[in-house]
C-alpha cells in the first residue's frame, strides 16, 4: 500500500488533521515547559558554585590576600546577580526566556550566553547537520538495498562492514582516524574548525580550509552512523518484504526497481524518518566526544565546560536550545506523520 | 545492480578527490600565511577560550590570561624567575629598583624607568600606575580591587617616574602583588581606560601593549591567538636582554594530550605546556628533537607547588597529630611516586617545593636535623626520615630506564628528590593507639568506636597525575585497615574545598616563588586570622584549615621583616620544623610539568642544565625565554 499524498485528504480528514495539530502543539508547549523547568531545577542543584569556581581561577595562580576574598565573593555574587530569593530568581529566570535574553555568562563575563551560543552554533549544525543527512541517506539507502538484493556479494560484504563499524566505541573510531590521517599519513587537519590565521570570511581559502576541517570529524560521524542506519533499514526491508502487497506486486509482474522504491523503501522509510526528526532535534546538544577528540567548535564543548565552571546560564542557554531543538525535531515528525503514513489516525 | 555498483564507484572516487587534494606536506595545524621560520607555536593550556574577544585582564574572571596576553604583551613592576632568571632572580622591569619601604612597612616608593613606551606610541609613565590602582579600587568586579582596596590607602605620582604608595596597614610583602609569579597586577594604559565609560565592560579588543609583542590576530571561536613582534620592541622592558628570536607567538588549543603528541611529532607545536607522563616518554622516545627540563627521565619541570594530602583539620578525626603522622608512615612513596608520575617525581618530605632555590635553602640544610627527628609514638622514639629514598627510586627505575637515571648523589637529589618517612606500619599503628584509635577484626576504629573512615578528595579525569597519587594512597590505607575511599569530585573540588566538604584531598596549599626563599606568598594565609568556622568558606591557602598559635608567632615575625632579610630564611625554616612536627598536610613531590620542547625550528629553550627561566608557557615568566631562543637553522 503506497503512502498517501497530501492531495489524497477529504475536507473531514483536514478538520480532524487541525484538531491533531492542535493537541500536538499543546504537547510541545508542555514538553518544553517541563523540559526547562528540569534543566532549571538540575542545573540550580549542581554542587558547583560559580562564585568559589571564578574565585578559584582568578586566585589560583595569583598572589591574593585571604582578607580580600570575602570581598571579591560578595562583588562576585552582586555582579553574577545570584543574589535575592529562589523564587525571585526562578521569575527571572522565565522574564529572560520568554525575552531570549539567557543573561551573561558566569564563566566569560560580561558576553551574553546567546553571543556565546551563536558562535557555536553554526560549526555544530553544520557538522552534524551534514553528516546526519549523509549517513541517514548513504546508511538507508545502502540497507534498504541489502535488504532487498538479498544475494548481492557486494551488498553482503556493506552488511559485515556496517555490523563491523557499529559496535565500535565512538572514541576509538575517532583516534583510530586521527592516528591514520593525522599522523601515519598526515594528509588531514586533525584540530580546529579552519586553518590558523585565516579571517573567517566567505573567501574560497577560508570555506576550503573549513571543509578541509570538517573531513575527520564528519568521516567519524558518519561512518558510525552509516552502520546504524543501515542495519536498522535492512531489518525494516526484510519486515516489508513479507507484506502482501509487495508479494502482489511482485505476483503483478511490477518492476522490480518499481516495487523497491515505491512499495518497499517508501514504507520502511517511515520510522526511519522519525529517527531522523529526532537526530537532528539531537544536533543541538552538540556533540562532546567529536569536538573534544577533533578540537572541533561547538556547542558540545561550550556545554561541558559550563557545567564545570558552574556556569547556570550559559547551562541553562544550551540546555534550552538543545530541549527546542529536540521537541520541534518531534513536533514536525509528528505533524507530518499522518501526510506520511494514512495508517496514523488523526481522527 | 549496476547503478549500485555506479554508485559505490563514485563514492570511491569522490574520497579518493578529497585526499588527493590535500597531499601529504600540506600545512596542517599551523598559522596560514606566516614563515614557519618566524613562528614559536605554542600550548595555551586553557584550552579553547570562550570569550576570546575580550583582552580586559583586570576584570574578574573575564577573559583567557595566558593566550599570549600575560607572557607577551603585557608588563608590571617586578618578577621573580622561578629558575636562576636571566640576570638573577629578582627583575627589575618596569621598576627602576627595588621597592623602597618606610621603617614601619606603611609606604612603599617605587622609581619607574623611562623611555617606555606602549605599542601606540604613548610613554608609559607613574600615571598609568596610579590609573591601575585607582581603576580597580573604583570597580569591585575587577580582579584585584579587593587586594588593593584593603591594603592601599592613597596613591600618589609626585613626577613621571615615581609612585608613592600609601597602605592602610603595615605591610612589608605589599610589592608582591606587583610582581610575577606566573601573574601578577599587570599595569594598564591610562590613556585608554580613562575614555572608558564602564572599566568592567570593556573588552580592551584590540588590545593596546606594553610588552615586546603586539596582537596580530586570533580566533573568535578562541581556539588560536597570534602575537608579533613590535617594531619599537627596543622600547619595552625586555630589549635589556635582547631582541626576542620568535617574530611571531601563537598561542593554541592543540586538544587533548595524545593530539599533543602528534603535533609535536609533525612539528607543528614547538611548545606543549604538560602532558601525561606516558606522553612524555612517547616523544623521548620517538623524536629526536624533543627536549623536556631534565634531559633524560624524569624529564619534568618541579613548578614551585607542593602537592600534598591535605587534611581537613577542622574533622575531628584529623585534629590530632599523631593520627596525621600515623598516616603518613602507612604511606609508601616509592609507591606512590610510581603511580602518580610513573617515577617521575621530585619527592619532597618537608613542606617546600623541592624546586628553584629551596633546595638549597630548605632542603639540603635541614638534612641533618630531619635525620635527627624523632617522633614519640607512645611506646618508642622513632626517627621517621629516610635520606636514602631519592636513591631507592632512582635505584628502582635504573632497570628500565638505564644511561637515563644519574648515578651521582647530587643529580639524584635534583631530580628524584631527597628523602621521604620510612613506611613503618608498626610504628603508625602505635601513634594511632596513642590516640585512642582501636583496631578490632583487622578495621582500625575511632575513638568513639565508629569504623575509621577516610575520603580521599581528586579531581579524576581533570587532573589525572593527582588521582592517581590519590588511588595509591587510598590503597595503601586499606591495606592497614582503614576504610579509605577515594572520592571523586572532577569540577566541584575548588566548591568543596572551600567549603570544607572533605577528609582529606590531592592538591597544594604551598606554592612559591620558586627562585626567591620567602615563604610568605603561601604562609601568611596559613595565619589562623584567616581560618573560617567550620560550615563557612575558608580563603585560599591555608585549606587544611589549620591554627597553630606558634605558627601564627612565626608567621607575625616574617611580617616585620623585609622580603630579602636573611631571618624570614631562619624563619621558614622554623614554620619547615613546626609543619614537619605537626603534620597539617603530608608533602609528597613537586607537580611536575611535563613541557615538551621541540628543537625543530627554535633552541635556546631553558633547561636543568641552563635554568634561566621556567619553561613552562602559561607563565607570565616565560617571556624571558624569547630573548633566548635562536632559530634552528
Amino acid at each position: 500500500m503506497p503512502a498517501t499524498t497530501l492531495s489524497s485528504i477529504s475536507g473531514a480528514a483536514l478538520s480532524g488533521y487541525a484538531g491533531y495539530v492542535g493537541r500536538r502543539l499543546a504537547q510541545f508547549l508542555i514538553v518544553v515547559f517541563i523540559g526547562i523547568n528540569i534543566a532549571y531545577l538540575v542545573t540550580h542543584a549542581s554542587p558547583i558554585d560559580p562564585v568559589e569556581q571564578s574565585i578559584s581561577a582568578v586566585t589560583s595562580f595569583g598572589n591574593t590576600a585571604p582578607d580580600a576574598i570575602e570581598q571579591m565573593r560578595n562583588s562576585l555574587r552582586e555582579l553574577y546577580g545570584l543574589g535575592g530569593t529562589p523564587v525571585q530568581q526562578y521569575l527571572t529566570f522565565w522574564k529572560r526566556i520568554l525575552s531570549a535574553d539567557f543573561g551573561p555568562s558566569l564563566s566569560a563575563f560580561p558576553t551574553p550566553v546567546g553571543t556565546l551560543i551563536v558562535r557555536a552554533l553554526p560549526w555544530t549544525a553544520g557538522l552534524l547537520a551534514v553528516s546526519t543527512l549523509v549517513a541517514w541517506v548513504l546508511g538507508n539507502l545502502l540497507g534498504g538495498l541489502a535488504g532487498y538484493y538479498r544475494q548481492s556479494r557486494g551488498l553482503k560484504l556493506m552488511g559485515v562492514i556496517a555490523m563491523g563499524l557499529h559496535p565500535i566505541p565512538y572514541y576509538i573510531l575517532a583516534m583510530l582516524l586521527l592516528i591514520l590521517f593525522g599522523f601515519i599519513w598526515p594528509v588531514l587537519p586533525i584540530s580546529g574548525g579552519a586553518a590558523m590565521n585565516l579571517p573567517q570570511s566567505l573567501t574560497p581559502e577560508y570555506v576550503w580550509s573549513v571543509l578541509q576541517h570538517a573531513i575527520l570529524p564528519a568521516l567519524s560521524l558518519i561512518l558510525i552512523g552509516v552502520g546504524s542506519w543501515f542495519l536498522g533499514m535492512r531489518s525494516l526491508v526484510s519486515n516489508v518484504l513479507a507484506e502482501d502487497y509487495v508479494v502482489y506486486a511482485e505476483l503483478a509482474g511490477v518492476k522490480s526497481w518499481r516495487i523497491l522504491t515505491s512499495y518497499v523503501m517508501r514504507n520502511a522509510l517511515v520510522p526511519q524518518v522519525t529517527g531522523l526528526a529526532m537526530s537532528l532535534g539531537g544536533i543541538f546538544n552538540g556533540a562532546v566526544i567529536t569536538e573534544k577528540v577533533f578540537g572541533y567548535p561547538g556547542l558540545g564543548s561550550l556545554l561541558v565546560d559550563a557545567v564545570y565552571a558552574g556556569d547556570y546560564g550559559l547551562v541553562l542557554g544550551v540546555t534550552t536550545v538543545s530541549i527546542l531543538g529536540v521537541s520541534v525535531g518531534v513536533l514536525a515528525i509528528d505533524l507530518l506523520y499522518p501526510l506520511l503514513d494514512p495508517r496514523v489516525k488523526v481522527g | 545492480m549496476r547503478c549500485i555498483r555506479a554508485l559505490l564507484l563514485a563514492a570511491c572516487v569522490l574520497g579518493s578527490l578529497v585526499l588527493a587534494s590535500v597531499a601529504p606536506g600540506h600545512a596542517q595545524g599551523i598559522p596560514q600565511n606566516i614563515p614557519r621560520q618566524d613562528l614559536l607555536i605554542l600550548e595555551n593550556p586553557e584550552g579553547t577560550v570562550k570569550n576570546a574577544g575580550w583582552f580586559n585582564i583586570w576584570v574578574i574572571n573575564a577573559s583567557s590570561q595566558s593566550n599570549g596576553l600575560q607572557q607577551a604583551a603585557l608588563d608590571t613592576l617586578w618578577y621573580i624567575d622561578p629558575e636562576s632568571g636571566l640576570d638573577g632572580v629578582w627583575d627589575n622591569s618596569l621598576a627602576a629598583d627595588k621597592p623602597q619601604y618606610n621603617a614601619d612597612f606603611t609606604e612603599m616608593t617605587v622609581k619607574l624607568r623611562s623611555g617606555i613606551f606602549w605599542s601606540d606610541g604613548v610613554e608609559f609613565t607613574a600615571d598609568d600606575v596610579v590609573a591601575t590602582v585607582m581603576t580597580q579600587i573604583k570597580h569591585p568586579a575587577m580582579r584585584f580591587s579587593a587586594v588593593l582596596t584593603s591594603n592601599v590607602a592613597s596613591v600618589d605620582a609626585p613626577d613621571p617616574h615615581t609612585v608613592v604608595f600609601k597602605l592602610k596597614k603595615p605591610n612589608s610583602r605589599f610589592h608582591t602583588n606587583f610582581t610575577v609569579r606566573w601573574g601578577a597586577i599587570w599595569i594598564l594604559p591610562k590613556h585608554v581606560f580613562d575614555k572608558v565609560e564602564d572599566p568592567v565592560k570593556f573588552d580592551f579588543n584590540k588590545p593596546v601593549s606594553l610588552g615586546a609583542y603586539v596582537l596580530h590576530s586570533y580566533d573568535p571561536d578562541g581556539k588560536w591567538y597570534i602575537w608579533q613582534l613590535r617594531d619599537d620592541w627596543q622600547r619595552t622592558t625586555l630589549a635589556r636582554f635582547g631582541k626576542p628570536g620568535p617574530k611571531y607567538l601563537a598561542y593554541v588549543d592543540p586538544g587533548p594530550p595524545e593530539k599533543r603528541v602528534i603535533a609535536q611529532l609533525n612539528h607543528e607545536l614547538d611548545v606543549i605546556h604538560d602532558i601525561a607522563p606516558e606522553g612524555m616518554f612517547a616523544l623521548a622516545k620517538q623524536s629526536k628533537t624533543t627536549r623536556a627540563w631534565f634531559k633524560g627521565f624524569p624529564y619534568g619541570h618541579p613548578d614551585p607547588t607542593l602537592p600534598a594530602v591535605i587534611f581537613n583539620t577542622q574533622n575531628e578525626n584529623f585534629r590530632n597529630p599523631d593520627v596525621r603522622w600515623a598516616l603518613a608512615l602507612l604511606i609508601d612513596i616509592k609507591a606512590v611516586a610510581m603511580a602518580a608520575y610513573r617515577g617521575a617525581a621530585t619527592i619532597s618530605a618537608i613542606g617546600v617545593p623541592p624546586t628553584g632555590t629551596h633546595p638549597a635553602t630548605y632542603h639540603a640544610p635541614m638534612e641533618d636535623w630531619l635525620k635527627s627527628f624523632e617522633i614519640d609514638t607512645g611506646k618508642r622514639k622513632i626517627k621517621p626520615y629516610d635520606p636514602t629514598i631519592g636513591k631507592q627510586i632512582a635505584d628502582m627505575l635504573r632497570p628500565s630506564m638505564g644511561d637515563q637515571i644519574p648515578t651521582d648523589p647530587a643529580d639524584i637529589a635534583k631530580a628524584f628528590g631527597r628523602g621521604w618517612w620510612k613506611t613503618d606500619p608498626v610504628a603508625a599503628q602505635e601513634l594511632l593507639e596513642k590516640a585512642g584509635f582501636s583496631k578490632r577484626g583487622g578495621a582500625w576504629m575511632t575513638p568513639d568506636g565508629k569504623p575509621f573512615s577516610v575520603r580521599v578528595m581528586v579531581e579524576g579525569d581533570l587532573r589525572p597525575v593527582m588521582t592517581r597519587a590519590g588511588t595509591m594512597i587510598v590503597q595503601l590505607w586499606k591495606q592497614a585497615g582503614i576504610d579509605a575511599r577515594i572520592d571523586v569530585a572532577q569540577g566541584t573540588l575548588p566548591t568543596r574545598r572551600a567549603a570544607g566538604d572533605f577528609d582529606t584531598f590531592i592538591g597544594w596549599s604551598v606554592e612559591t616563588w620558586g627562585g626567591h626563599p620567602d615563604l610568605s606568598y603561601f604562609l601568611d594565609s596559613w595565619h589562623s586570622q584567616f581560618v573560617a568556622e567550620p560550615g563557612k568558606p575558608q580563603p585560599l591557602r591555608n585549606w587544611q584549615r589549620w591554627s597553630s598559635p606558634a605558627l601564627d608567632k612565626i608567621i607575625e615575625e616574617i611580617r616585620t621583616v623585609g622580603f630579602d632579610d636573611p631571618k624570614s630564611i631562619e624563619l621558614g625554616k622554623d614554620y619547615v620544623k613546626l609543619a614537619v612536627k605537626e603534620m597539617p598536610t603530608i608533602p609528597l613531590m613537586a607537580y611536575n610539568v611535563f613541557t615538551a620542547m621541540d628543537q625543530t625550528y627554535w633552541t635556546g629553550f631553558p633547561t636543568a642544565e641552563n635554568p634561566y627561566t621556567n619553561p613552562v608557557p602559561n607563565w607570565g615568566n616565560s617571556r624571558y625565554m624569547f630573548v633566548r631562543l635562536k632559530p634552528a637553522s
